[in-house]
């Protein structure tokens, strides 16, 4: 999808032909979000039943206030959006965001928001924040998945929505779920029937 | 401790909303029982709450469902008289629900022979599922419960098999719910279309937990023989329907989901508590709801509910009992 990205008609598109339960779109850079903004705002017919916004995680310029502002214009059909704890500076200026805000466990790449206890003090000054539970990302912090499962207890009532993919060697891409990964996640997605879950690939051919 | 405390227990948030409306229609029940205690009675008539009451769920907007319920040989005097029950109930905030289906007196007789073709209009189906479904007795509670017992034994005839879920009373439940859905339209088409919004968000939440609460325990009565489901039936729908849920979450290994869904409707219950988000519900038609911020919230929650319920019915053990009986 990267080839498209800021194409939101396309992308639209293209997610409704994997399912058109459930979506969503990224505006990973700071300049994908106005474009994202008009375009939603055309009120376009769209299938999903739960639509997601994942809010710039890079290439930010403008400030985080504006950056917030920016996202709580996003239209009420956008059910959640996707924010990355360790972009968030003011806690305070999410609040705004109300129970749309939904916050993701990160990578062992990062320097924060991997584990429950570092997302714990987040969601004690979020009250209304649910969580998004990328499974990928707590399998490269914990290969065992004993911090995916802690994940999911400590916020089992917050979880809205998972990120489902598999990750490549170096920790940097998500790739298409592996037979592997589906067999070793599987007890904790199991976990998490009742909500949607959002490919952050291409879906395995099998 | 109960299903719905139990579940509570594994959620980091836990469900306040219900818990406090528990207590509070605790608190309540004894107040109108108190009041009601001293009113002159036939031996064979009750008076029962119905709707939040029955679900234990009272906010502080909740109505005052209520019924002269009698069990005994239809006649032109019963005692008490609707009017003087009014007087108790219902007489400082909202009347009982409208198209008389409640504020009057009812015969049980109706309820248990009048089943099916066009005898069992709306209100009667509408009695006899909230009498089963969601009840509450505040006067001679003795004869209420042989009410229920009489209604549920209707269903439970020479029809049922050991280990098959009874279709007879799968069927009118069924019935119902769709009933609920099809009148909420049609009351709107009547130009009835005050409250769209809460009745609306009503319908997929509180509605649903209704409905969910009944098919739950109808559908696992495969797991007894037939001489067990009058016990098991009586004695799960005794419970809240919330609380028949939270069970089933517990029972059938979807704990998470359960966690989420009851939690997402302890949220709606705080919504309908909130003065302003009820007033804004109350007020909004159908086209203003759609730029409401506090009907999407509440959209939203049913969905949540919607969706742990479904990953409940099909995701679960009793997925081959929804497949073999909640369609044909």
């Amino acid at each position: 999808m990267k080839q498209s990205r800021g194409d939101w008609g396309h992308l639209v598109e293209a997610a409704s032909r994997v399912s058109s339960f459930a979506a969503e779109l990224a505006a990973l850079s700071e300049n994908e979000l106005p474009s994202l903004l008009d375009f939603l705002g055309t009120e376009p017919a769209l299938p999903f039943s739960y639509l997601s916004v994942h809010a710039p995680s890079k290439s930010r310029r403008d400030s985080e206030g504006e950056m917030v502002a920016g996202l709580e214009r996003l239209p009420i059909i956008v059910d959640a959006i996707v924010v990355h704890p360790d972009r968030i500076q003011d806690v305070d200026l999410y609040r705004a965001l109300g129970a749309r805000l939904v916050i993701e466990n990160m990578d062992a790449r990062k320097l924060a928001g991997m584990s429950g206890a570092e997302l714990e003090p987040l969601f004690e000054a979020l009250p209304d924040a649910g969580f998004c539970f990328d499974i990928a990302h707590a399998w490269t912090v914990d290969p065992t998945m004993e911090v995916g499962e802690d994940l999911l207890d400590r916020f089992a009532s917050r979880l809205r929505h998972v990120h489902l993919s598999s990750i490549s060697g170096d920790g940097l891409n998500h790739e298409t779920l592996s037979r592997e990964h589906e067999q070793l996640f599987g007890p904790l997605l199991s976990r998490c029937r009742d909500v949607p879950w959002i490919l952050e690939a291409e879906p395995p051919r099998r | 401790m109960d299903a719905l405390e139990r579940l509570a227990e594994r959620s980091d948030t836990g469900f306040r909303n219900l818990i406090e409306a528990r207590a509070r229609t605790e608190r309540k029940l004894i107040e109108v029982r108190d009041r009601l205690g001293e009113m002159p009675h036939d031996p064979d008539a009750c008076v029962s709450l119905f709707g939040s009451w029955g679900r234990r769920e009272l906010t502080q907007n909740s109505d005052d469902d209520w019924a002269v319920l009698v069990d005994g040989d239809r006649r032109d005097r019963v005692q008490p008289e609707p009017q003087r029950i009014s007087e108790v109930l219902g007489a400082d905030g909202p009347a009982p629900g409208t198209q008389g289906v409640f504020g009057a007196t009812v015969f049980c007789d109706d309820l248990v022979e009048r089943i099916g073709l066009d005898a069992d209009d709306n209100s009667n189906l509408t009695r006899r599922m909230l009498l089963l479904l969601e009840s509450v007795a505040v006067l001679n509670g003795e004869a209420r419960d042989h009410c229920r017992d009489r209604v549920l034994a209707g269903y439970l005839d020479y029809s049922i098999k050991d280990y098959r879920p009874p279709r007879f009373f799968l069927n009118d439940l069924i019935r119902y719910w769709r009933t609920i859905c099809v009148d909420f339209v049609g009351k709107e088409r009547e130009g009835e279309g005050e409250k769209w919004a809460l009745r609306n968000l009503k319908l997929g939440t509180s509605r649903k937990v209704l409905f969910a609460g009944g098919l739950l325990p109808i559908l696992l009565c495969h797991r007894y023989r037939a001489a067990d489901f009058e016990p098991f039936l009586r004695d799960s729908l005794e419970r809240p329907s919330i609380d028949r849920i939270a069970w089933a979450f517990l029972e059938l290994g979807a704990a998470d989901a359960g966690i989420r869904a009851i939690g997402a409707y302890d949220r709606f219950i705080g919504l309908l508590g909130d003065p302003s988000a009820r007033d804004e519900l109350v007020r909004l038609s159908r086209e203003e709801a759609q730029g409401s911020e506090v009907f999407e919230l509440g959209r939203r929650l049913g969905r949540e509910v919607e969706r742990g319920l479904l990953a409940l019915l099909f995701d679960t053990g009793i997925e081959p009992l929804v497949r073999e009986y909640g369609i044909f």
